[in-house]
């Protein structure tokens, strides 16, 4: 048996026996669905939750009814200024020539009633010109819309909506989950390995160094992978048995096969990059602990590339950007699920830049796990 | 006098700003126990990991049955066991899992790592607690885990680097034995430890090291001389050495 063989089986079976590992897989697997079930519920209850607007002044005829029918309660009240900072939602002043309205912007209730009361004043504009216009014998429509637009979707927007949730939600969970469900093993095998006092019996047998860290990295990163995409496909469950919104059907989530490859293959090159980069640093602590200590900034690090996708949706960067590991990650698998195609350049420059980016961490580690002071120091 | 199986030749290393052996010299033959001694601090663990190369010299050599360190490192692992005062087995594997996994690690061919590892357990009494995990067992357990994984591919040199200094009466005495049956084998035993009493009773020839360097060498009688016993020799050895 080769010594890679013998070092990926003992390490696998030491993971699988790992209680610390297993919840990690087990939380990361269980945690979207519970995420997205609190998201569902919260967006359905805040889209049939009703504001209460409290006015003061005379209700022009008819609004009444839409308010009621947008949600909006009408609670008179003496000062709709003074009501409005917490008695109610917002404040209305109806007079003869306006609406006064008084809302406070950091309340996220008077945010959502705001736009509630623009769009039932925007209708109810809307219908007392159409009847102005039409006493006058004309034709409302080819005033108030002279150039009709005639939309015809290319694709299906529900479909559409659903794929731009998952560019922004799958390579976040696909990076987070590849760092952290093989964290722990990293650590335990690196770092562990020099608190239990085994590294040096380890480094006594002649296998070649290299072949044991080959052995240790790859254990690592079938635990990643499949924590990775454990986290996915529950995660893929999850939305298509969750409604959002409160309507069945208004939000479809579909990962073509072509978006399945290409996140399936990153997910292989992170999950070798992070077991690479985990297990260098572990190898320079000292204990399990340290090398949680080092291991903390790599959160953030990856953290922040998933976001950018929420913050600029529309991102189109040139190549040279997917030379940056795991942001190129992120923009590769975007543009699968979003556009349902890939760039080939840009997916051979991310396949580089992530090999490159393994490599470099693995020669790192193997530095680290050759020199003498990591035996003198333990 | 046939071929020493460990020759160590002016061995000199430095250690961040020490210099911990300045020119350490001897020879330890096959079916002998060398002990290796000396105070704290002396250089004894870091002569032991020179030989079994997981330390370079800086100046010096070190053969194993006529392999160099430098030259031939995983010759020179595949001849060598060694067994320390660190006990530190995989917790989450079995004693008999912790064996097998050393035993293919050393070489042993596919089709004897078993016949091999049961030997090893039978040759150090380990049938009762060998399916149990490492982590439920005794000092004195694990030590013969630790015992078993430097043996178990049957190393013709043999290291124990104190090995009795965490364990209690019972366990050390089963160590010693070890030695001796191994020394019986044909087995070269270096045995290092500031225990001279120990040392006395096992060792046919003792190197004493002091601040880097040796300081006297001989068979253990030789070493003794007019002294009571070797602590005395030591002390008188040690106190006449140059600073």
């Amino acid at each position: 048996m080769s010594a890679i063989r013998i070092v990926l089986k003992k390490e696998l079976l030491e993971i699988l026996r790992d209680r610390r590992t297993l919840i990690a897989i087990a939380l990361a697997t269980l945690a979207t669905p519970a995420v997205l079930f609190v998201i569902s519920q919260v967006s359905a209850k805040t889209a049939t939750q009703a504001y209460t607007i409290g006015y003061s002044g005379q209700i022009p005829a008819g609004l009444d009814v839409l308010f009621n029918a947008t949600g909006l309660k009408l609670e008179q009240v003496d000062d709709p200024a003074e009501a409005a900072k917490q008695q109610v939602d917002l404040g209305v002043l109806f007079t003869t020539s306006a609406v006064e309205e008084y809302y406070d912007p950091t309340r996220q209730s008077a945010q959502i009633a705001d736009v509630r009361l623009q769009e039932v004043l925007s209708q109810y504009d809307a219908a007392r010109i159409a009847a102005t216009l039409q006493q006058r014998g004309i034709d409302p429509s080819s005033v108030l819309n002279p150039l009709p637009l005639n939309q015809h979707p290319l694709s299906s927007p529900i479909k559409a909506a659903g794929n731009s949730f998952l560019s922004f939600f799958l390579p976040y969970i696909l990076i987070t989950m590849s760092l952290t469900g093989g964290l722990s093993a990293a650590l335990d095998t690196s770092a562990g390995e020099r608190e239990r006092r085994t590294l040096e019996s380890l480094l006594l047998t002649p296998v070649p160094r290299g072949q044991v860290l080959v052995g240790k990295i790859l254990a690592v990163s079938l635990i990643s992978l499949t924590a990775a995409l454990a986290a996915i496909a529950s995660m893929l469950i999850a939305l298509s048995q969750i409604h959002f919104g409160g309507s069945a059907g208004a939000f479809q989530v579909e990962l073509s096969p072509l978006a399945s490859g290409v996140m399936i293959w990153l997910a292989v090159l992170l999950a070798v990059s992070f077991s690479s980069v985990t297990i260098a640093l572990g190898t320079l602590a000292r204990n399990f602990r340290q090398g949680q200590a080092y291991a903390t900034p790599l959160y953030f690090i990856t953290i922040f590339p998933a976001s950018i996708i929420l913050f600029i949706p529309d991102f189109n960067p040139n190549l040279a950007i997917y030379l940056i590991p795991i942001l190129n990650a992120v923009l590769v698998l975007r543009d699968a699920i979003v556009h349902g195609a890939v760039a080939w350049d840009a997916l051979a420059v991310t396949t580089l830049s992530l090999v490159a980016t393994g490599g470099l961490c693995f020669y790192a580690a193997l530095r680290l796990f050759t020199r003498e002071a990591l035996l003198v120091r333990s | 006098m046939t071929d020493p199986a460990v020759r160590v030749d002016r061995l000199e290393k430095q250690l961040g700003p020490n210099k911990v052996l300045r020119g350490i010299s001897f020879e330890a033959q096959s079916g002998q126990i060398f002990g290796l001694l000396g105070p704290n601090g002396a250089g004894k663990t870091t002569t032991l990991r020179i030989i079994c190369t997981l330390l370079a010299p800086d100046a010096g050599a070190v053969e194993v049955l006529g392999f160099d360190t430098r030259t031939a490192p995983q010759e020179v692992r595949r001849r060598v066991g060694v067994v320390t005062a660190e006990i530190g087995v995989y917790p989450r594997l079995s004693a008999r899992e912790n064996i097998q996994y050393f035993a293919e690690l050393s070489g042993v061919m596919d089709g004897k790592v078993r016949q091999r590892v049961e030997a090893v357990i039978d040759r150090l009494d380990m049938g009762s607690f060998a399916n149990q995990r490492a982590e439920s067992l005794s000092s004195g357990q694990k030590q013969k885990v630790a015992i078993a994984r430097a043996i178990v591919h049957d190393p013709p040199v043999l290291m124990f680097d104190e090995p009795t200094s965490n364990l209690d009466v019972l366990a050390s005495r089963e160590i010693r034995e070890f030695m001796v049956e191994s020394k019986e084998r044909g087995k070269c035993v270096i045995f290092s430890t500031h225990v001279l009493h120990d040392a006395e009773r096992l060792c046919d020839r003792v190197t004493i090291i002091h601040q880097g360097r040796v300081v006297v060498s001989g068979s253990t009688t030789e070493v003794r001389g007019t002294h009571q016993d070797l602590e005395d020799a030591f002390l008188a050895e040690v106190e006449g050495a140059p600073a």
